[in-house]
């Protein structure tokens, strides 16, 4: 019995040995080893793309993909793999890895081109959409072909752009590189509106248009128009440019902004303005309400001026009544009378300055039927005498000592 | 007892009824708040957008001349920002098989691409986690109107981790040059068209002024052969914050003093991510640095300094911030004579729990890429927390570090395992005993017993010829709960490893901490 314990201590460990030995030997797997059968390297997209490897034993293995857009993972039992259609229509190099158990046992790549077959889908831009006469601004023609799988043509694919201006057919034929084919299109001297189009092969794009402005306007002429030369302060004097042309005669955009400035006898600044239409700008202004000469000059800002004018303006009254009553504290102006002797319209600026020592107040009045009344209230003016001056239509007159109860 | 059952009832109503508009209440706040929510207008100019970038890989810009149109400096930043938004947005979108984001960085055309291969992947449960971490960009045109750029996009490295059923299948590393077409629409530079060409594998030459390096088992400074010799050190105030508003370069000049009369001739410093400013280093911590980096300079002293202390994230997406973070700091010390290798990180294996071993594998060996183009002058290590681990990565770093806390007995042996089989300078980063005797350990190591164990070390250290830094200069008063957690008797621990004790004395062991 103690023989047989023997035995089994001995034997048994051995035999312990053994089994371990041999799982050891039926673990080890077979190196799994792989070759690409499929020899088409280069594809055309929308092909259908098989990769079909041989395994030195059956195995179960998954091909790692890594493409343009992103990366999957395709498993099969046979080691024959159809590439899906999202990896086999892009353009560009697929990376692949066949895996078995987790390791790479194979590395590779191939490529995908763009599909030549199937009738070509264009893309345009056409830009800036504006641009100016004259020969030194352009706008660009950008033309991206692709196939119809969406995969952008090879570089020299060839493809024609054309534009039409007014009288003007131009045809340019180029060959595309970096995924695009691109032409610059320079303005004509006239103004008006450039068509443009493309074509690849047998497809066209559509139409384009751009709009050529003229280009920035020369310097102009002005004129005045008035109802007549007085100084009433009522009529109204137009300033008309002449047609507002660029260097090659295309007239300038609407709405053009023109400047008037006018400069009086004293170097006072006015100004008024217009927008042009058809090329030509009108600006307004009230007639001044005493004699005055005017030097006008009209400009668009920072790019053309215009001649300078001179107009005069006469007085149209030398001499106007004035009445004191109640105590002289109400003062009655006028009847103001213009060049015909006619009350002058409503609105005459009457101004009076009211004196005692230093200046006190400045009151100023429009005319009504000619007349301008002032009254001077007891609460602000206590009895006293003052000095008033009183100035209308740029004649002044002045009473001092004036008493009032 | 009517009269309880009566409050009892009273109570019940009253609570009930203010229960009841309490509920009311509620239920009408959350409706306005909801009805409140929705577009904000200022969404419409995506000026909401603004926020930090999630992807920072090193983008170049090798070129920019090109035949349509001068570009100007902010649109190239334009295109440069949504070109990397399309790919972390794209990125993002394989990891999760969700679409969000890609209709931004997209035009409707080339998001159809993408949307396919999403569904295929989520059918069949894949998930593609990958990043790239450069870009040499190209401008090959550039429309007159602004509104359409290509690019090329050459040598880009792209790191993938491919799951299945949440199993790891495969992690590649590729690199690719990619022609891209972007056109500007609603204000984003958005992708028209990929496509994906062949690499031409170039090497960059980078210049190198070695300061230190490796040959066969032994390190060499300056062409000396250099034995290390030395100690992890903290300021006794600040530990685990030693760049942090206490800093103070006196009490460091005067802590640096005391190592080298130790006889020691290096100090190991730990630079805290976050601290630092992750993906943009703050400025005056790069100083601070560079003031200890100086001092050390001056006393003799070489520094191992100890990237991404507290950084745990590891995930692929996270992976252009770290290198951001590391490029900001490396390339700006690269001539440093004071420094003598760059630990990457201490004791990642700690984390291979958490993070999965693969994600910190592969972080770590990209970083040591990184380090290694940014900085060619200094050696690289890894500080692995035992011997075990400190095969992983062997080929790639040049000092294989690693600590030591078990028990000694038992170190010399494991120490020559492992010495047989790496044929490396093996650096014996981290070791030391805490004399922890006291209320939280009654029965703990006594300052004697400390220094018997330090001595017995320093004498296994010579007979073997080991490269040594000990675990720590001083006791310390305050451990932050971040390093061993909130238990009082595991930071009672890690408070005593020191040399010199909280007060200053010098504590038995002080005179075997060099030899």
């Amino acid at each position: 019995m103690s023989l047989e314990r023997k035995h089994i201590i001995f034997w048994l460990p051995l035999f312990l040995l053994c089994c371990i030995g041999f799982t050891t030997v039926l673990n080890t797997p077979q190196q799994v080893l792989a070759v690409l059968e499929t020899k088409q390297k280069v594809f055309e997209a929308g092909d259908t793309i098989a990769l079909n490897f041989k395994l030195n034993t059956p195995a179960k293995t998954q091909l790692f993909l890594h493409a343009s857009f992103g990366s999957t993972i395709l498993e099969s039992d046979t080691a024959n793999y159809m590439l899906p259609d999202f990896l086999s229509n892009k353009k560009g190099i697929i990376y692949y890895t066949l895996l078995h158990n987790s390791k790479a046992i194979l590395k590779g790549t191939i490529e995908v081109k763009a599909n030549t077959t199937n009738p070509v889908q264009l893309e345009s831009y056409v830009g800036p959409p504006s641009i100016i006469a004259g020969g030194t601004d352009y706008t660009m023609q950008v033309v991206v072909p692709t196939d119809i799988y969406d995969n952008p043509l090879p570089d020299s694919t060839a493809m024609r752009l054309k534009h039409q201006f007014l009288d003007t057919e131009k045809e340019e034929d180029l060959y595309s590189k970096d995924m695009i084919g691109w032409s610059t299109i320079y303005s004509y001297n006239q103004s008006g509106r450039m068509l443009l189009s493309s074509k690849v092969r047998e497809t066209a794009s559509k139409e384009f248009s751009i709009e050529v402005f003229p280009s920035l306007p020369e310097d102009f002429q002005i004129n005045s128009q008035r109802k007549h030369s007085y100084a009433d302060g009522n009529q109204i004097t137009e300033f008309i440019t002449s047609v507002l042309k660029d260097e090659y005669g295309n007239i300038v955009s609407d709405g053009t902004l023109v400047e008037f400035k006018i400069q009086d006898k004293k170097g006072v600044v006015l100004q008024t303005q217009g927008g042009t239409v058809n090329g030509q700008a009108i600006g307004k202004i009230l007639h001044p309400d005493h004699q005055d000469v005017w030097e006008v000059i009209a400009f668009i800002p920072g790019i053309a001026k215009s001649n300078v004018l001179q107009l005069e303006y006469a007085s149209v009254l030398n001499e106007f009544d004035v009445q004191f009553s109640k105590n002289n504290r109400e003062i009655i102006v006028g009847p103001l009378l213009s060049f015909m002797d006619q009350l002058i319209p409503d609105g005459a600026i009457v101004i009076l300055k009211i004196e005692k020592d230093k200046s006190i107040e400045t009151k100023i009045k429009t005319s009504s039927d000619g007349i301008a009344r002032f009254i001077l209230k007891k609460d602000f003016y206590p009895s006293g005498k003052y000095t008033i001056k009183i100035e209308a239509l740029g004649v002044q007159k002045k009473f001092s000592q004036i008493p009032l109860k | 007892m009517t009269n309880w059952n009566k409050n009892i009832y009273r109570s019940l109503i009253i609570s009930s009824f203010l229960g009841i508009v309490i509920l009311i209440l509620l239920g009408i706040g959350k409706t306005l708040s909801y009805l409140n929510t929705g577009a904000d207008r200022s969404s419409m100019l995506h000026l909401a957008l603004d926020k930090d970038q999630a992807y920072l890989p090193k983008v170049i810009w090798k070129d920019t001349i090109n035949p349509g149109r001068l570009i100007e400096k902010q649109t190239l930043l334009d295109i440069e920002k949504d070109y990397l938004s399309a790919w972390y947005v794209r990125q993002v979108a394989y990891q999760t098989n969700l679409t969000s984001g890609i209709d931004d960085y997209y035009t409707n055309s080339a998001q159809q691409h993408i949307i396919k291969n999403l569904e295929a992947n989520k059918q069949k449960d894949i998930i593609v986690k990958g990043t790239t971490t450069n870009h040499n960009l190209l401008l090959d045109f550039y429309s007159a109107d602004g509104q359409l750029a290509v690019l090329t996009d050459k040598n880009v490295k792209e790191y993938q981790q491919i799951y299945q059923k949440n199993q790891l299948l495969l992690e590649t590393e590729v690199q690719s040059d990619y022609q891209i077409m972007l056109l500007l629409e609603d204000g984003f530079w958005r992708i028209r068209h990929i496509v994906k060409k062949e690499s031409q594998i170039t090497k960059d030459n980078v210049q190198t002024k070695r300061i230190a390096k490796v040959i066969g088992t032994k390190i060499y400074v300056d062409n000396q052969e250099f034995q290390i010799k030395g100690i992890n050190y903290y300021p006794q105030k600040t530990p685990w914050d030693m760049f942090g508003d206490d800093f103070d370069m006196n009490v460091i000049a005067k802590d640096l003093d005391i190592i080298k009369t130790m006889g020691l001739n290096t100090i190991r410093i730990f630079l805290q991510y976050e601290d630092f400013g992750k993906a943009t280093v703050k400025r005056e911590k790069l100083q601070k640095l560079r003031q200890v980096l100086d001092q050390a300079e001056a006393k003799d002293l070489k520094v191992i300094v100890t990237l991404f202390d507290f950084y745990g994230d590891y995930s692929v997406l996270d992976w252009t911030l770290t290198h951001r973070h590391v490029e900001q700091i490396t390339s700006k010390f690269k001539n440093h004579k004071a420094i003598l290798a760059w630990d990457i990180k201490n004791e990642p294996n700690l984390d291979f729990e958490s993070r999965g071993q693969e994600n910190v594998v592969a972080w770590l060996r990209e970083m040591m890429l990184q380090i290694k183009q940014y900085d060619p002058n200094h050696l690289v290590t890894i500080g692995w927390s035992d011997i075990a681990s400190a095969n992983i990565l062997k080929d790639e770093v040049d000092l294989v570090s690693f600590h030591y806390y078990q028990d000694i007995d038992f170190f010399e042996e494991g120490y020559k395992r492992l010495n047989t089989k790496i044929n490396k300078p093996l650096v014996l980063q981290e070791y030391g005993l805490s004399s922890n005797q006291g209320f939280w350990s009654p029965f703990g190591v006594s300052e004697k017993k400390q220094a018997e164990y330090h001595k017995q070390f320093q004498e296994i250290i010579k007979g073997q010829n080991i490269h040594y830094l000990s675990w720590t200069l001083y006791d310390f008063e305050e451990v932050p709960t971040s390093v061993v957690g909130s238990l009082p008797w595991r930071k009672h621990k890690q408070k005593h490893f020191g040399f010199i004790d909280s007060k200053g004395n010098k504590k038995k062991a002080f005179e075997f901490a060099g030899n």
